[in-house]
């Protein structure tokens, strides 16, 4: 009995031995999401996927990775580009791997821990699962999430990042999805120089057009463009004449609700200045077109926010020429030029 | 360190086991564990489901289906004495699809682990509810792919088709028109999640060396002539994430099951 309790803790000892050379290899560095002092609380719950080093490499190899989609060659910056606050670079709509057009123009990829849903319709309501859409569809990476899991099982150094980025080590959807999420927390643009100004930093001050384009923003946009992430977050129709080739419906393609109709995400305005053309299907080549059409290009479509609505009953929000100016000013203080170049977040 | 501690625990309990065997003299299940097996067996009212089959409604519709699947999750059994065993979450969460049936018609879901007890009814969702959508990938595991592959993800939001039915309907207007059921929840503005109680006719003995099963007669016909009754000329050909028509079809589907028998063995 004595020898094969001795026995039994030697075979006990030569399992924890083996158990301590596979720890070895899942030790992660823990990565701080660091929430700006002027932003909103995080929405994305950290303890479900907490931010590792090695799973934010992880999802950054992803993110520029091309084997995501069926012909190996369209990774999600394709359409996200960093100097662009990660959009397609003057493309209103972006094509796909079978030379299928999208619908609308893509969107930027930051401060997205911040945010409840996405797409310019909400039709994501988890970051993690937000991937699957672009992936999936035959208009953009015409993938399967079993094609993807097969592709990086047989690759050895993702068979390695995977394990070194989660505890059961697996390459398989969830870790996947966790990965790509981690490197999209991680995003977070908040150095604008309008964010110094307003957090009191390094003696940044605005100048006197900045200023009064901020005065104006606070009395003409900020209602929907609210908060310092310049969104109420809220899916609104702003009456925009519709494009007959499209149709998009925008969020009534979700409940099939008629008071959805032509209802987009009002979207941010952080590194407007780099991600245009603007609206969701990028109609709009520049930022004066964008304030033009508010003050006089806007038509009532049948759905149109009252927000908009004057008192003589005409739509729109109404600008002089040196408001216009002194707006632009102030948009161009949302430039965040430490996100735009941030290597963490860069390719090579 | 680990294993040494679990040697202990394993030799300890091996002892105390081995000495609890002889005032065995009631039935003790403490920490006895076993299989239960739950068989799904879709049905369109007094028939057979069958691919391809041209079956009626109430409204002089008829539909035929090409594809029937649906997602059950949160599977837990109460016993005689109100105690609940919840199968544990990761797990917790089927796809039923009548592609997967044997011969007889049945699709199985086997839980392991059970704790042994005797147990007076089942609970079950239909679909993924609010708390495990939250999760986001977290605890997914490959359901994801699983799902995808079964054509239960939406491809165009993100989210789990609940149930799906594709196939064509005729009325009294249209032939073969195309039929497709996808509905689900919407993030946290549209949940349509619903949880179904059935009681068994007997009690269903989980023990270590037994494995009861519990056989449910699903009723495809009243997930259109349920609680209400629907019409596919009326807007119900094409259900998606419709904010006023998935709930119907929601609560339609909480009346489809049946346990028609249970056997203990």
């Amino acid at each position: 009995m004595k020898t094969k309790l001795i026995l039994f803790c030697i075979w006990g000892f030569c399992i924890s031995c083996s158990n301590t050379q596979e720890e070895l290899e899942y030790r992660p560095t823990p990565m701080e999401v660091t929430i700006p002092e002027n932003f909103p609380n995080l929405v994305y719950n950290l303890d479900h996927n907490p931010v590792t080093q090695e799973g934010f490499e992880l999802g950054k190899k992803l993110f520029y990775d091309g084997r995501l989609s069926a012909n190996n060659a369209i990774p999600c910056a394709f359409c996200h580009e960093q100097a662009f606050a990660f959009t397609h670079h003057g493309h209103n709509l972006s094509h796909g791997v079978n030379g299928g057009i999208g619908f609308r123009n893509s969107q930027p990829i930051q401060n997205l821990a911040f945010q409840n849903e996405f797409m310019w319709n909400g039709a994501a309501t988890h970051l993690d699962l937000q991937p699957i859409i672009p992936l999936t569809s035959e208009l953009e990476m015409g993938e399967t999430l079993s094609n993807v899991v097969a592709k990086l099982n047989s690759d050895s150094d993702y068979i390695k990042r995977f394990k070194s980025a989660f505890e059961d080590g697996q390459i398989n959807s969830e870790n996947m999805l966790k990965a790509l999420s981690q490197f999209m927390v991680m995003m977070v643009s908040s150095n604008s120089k309008y964010d110094k100004y307003k957090r009191k930093e390094e003696g940044v001050t605005l100048t006197p057009q900045e200023l009064n384009g901020l005065a104006i923003f606070e009395n003409k946009c900020s209602s929907c463009h609210a908060t310092d992430l310049f969104t109420d977050q809220t899916y609104r129709n702003n009456g925009l004449p519709i494009n007959p080739q499209l149709n998009d419906k925008g969020r009534f393609l979700i409940f099939e609700n008629p008071a959805d109709l032509y209802k987009f995400k009002v979207p941010s305005l952080r590194n407007v200045e780099k991600s245009f053309p603007y609206m969701h299907d990028g109609r709009f080549a520049t930022l004066q077109a964008v304030l033009n059409f508010y003050d006089s290009g806007m038509v009532d479509n049948g759905n149109v926010d009252p927000i908009f609505l004057r008192a003589n009953g005409s739509l729109g929000i109404s600008l002089s020429n040196e408001e216009k100016e002194a707006l632009l000013a102030f948009l161009l203080t949302l430039t965040d030029n430490e996100f735009l170049t941030d290597e963490r977040f860069s390719e090579f | 360190m680990k294993t040494i501690q679990w040697a202990l625990l394993l030799m300890l309990s091996i002892t105390i086991l081995s000495c609890n065997k002889d005032d065995n003299t009631e039935e003790d299940l403490t920490g006895q564990k076993g299989n239960l097996v739950i068989k799904f067996d879709n049905g369109v009212g007094e028939q057979d489901f069958i691919y391809g089959t041209s079956y009626d409604k109430s409204n002089g519709e008829s539909f035929k289906l090409e594809a029937l699947k649906y997602i059950i999750s949160n599977i837990r059994v109460t016993d005689s004495k109100g105690n609940t065993f919840m199968y544990p979450s990761a797990d917790n969460v089927f796809i039923v699809d009548e592609a997967n049936a044997n011969n007889a018609g049945e699709i199985w879901i086997t839980l392991a682990n059970v704790d042994a007890a005797d147990y007076t009814s089942i609970t079950f969702g239909i679909g993924i509810d609010q708390e495990r959508y939250a999760l986001g990938a977290d605890g997914q595991g490959n359901f994801l792919t699983e799902a995808q592959e079964a054509g239960m993800l939406w491809s165009w939001a993100t989210g789990f088709r609940f149930v799906r039915l594709d196939g064509t309907y005729s009325s009294a207007t249209v032939t073969n028109e195309p039929l497709n059921i996808h509905m689900g929840s919407v993030g946290t503005a549209l949940d349509n999640y619903r949880e179904v109680t059935l009681s068994f006719p007997n009690t269903v003995k989980v023990r270590e060396n037994k494995e009861p099963e519990i056989h449910i007669e699903a009723d495809i016909l009243k997930i259109f002539d349920g609680q209400t009754s629907v019409s596919f000329d009326n807007g119900y050909s094409q259900v998606h994430t419709d904010e006023n028509t998935t709930p119907v079809i929601a609560n339609n589907m909480k009346g489809m099951f049946e346990v028609h028998h249970v056997h203990n063995e």
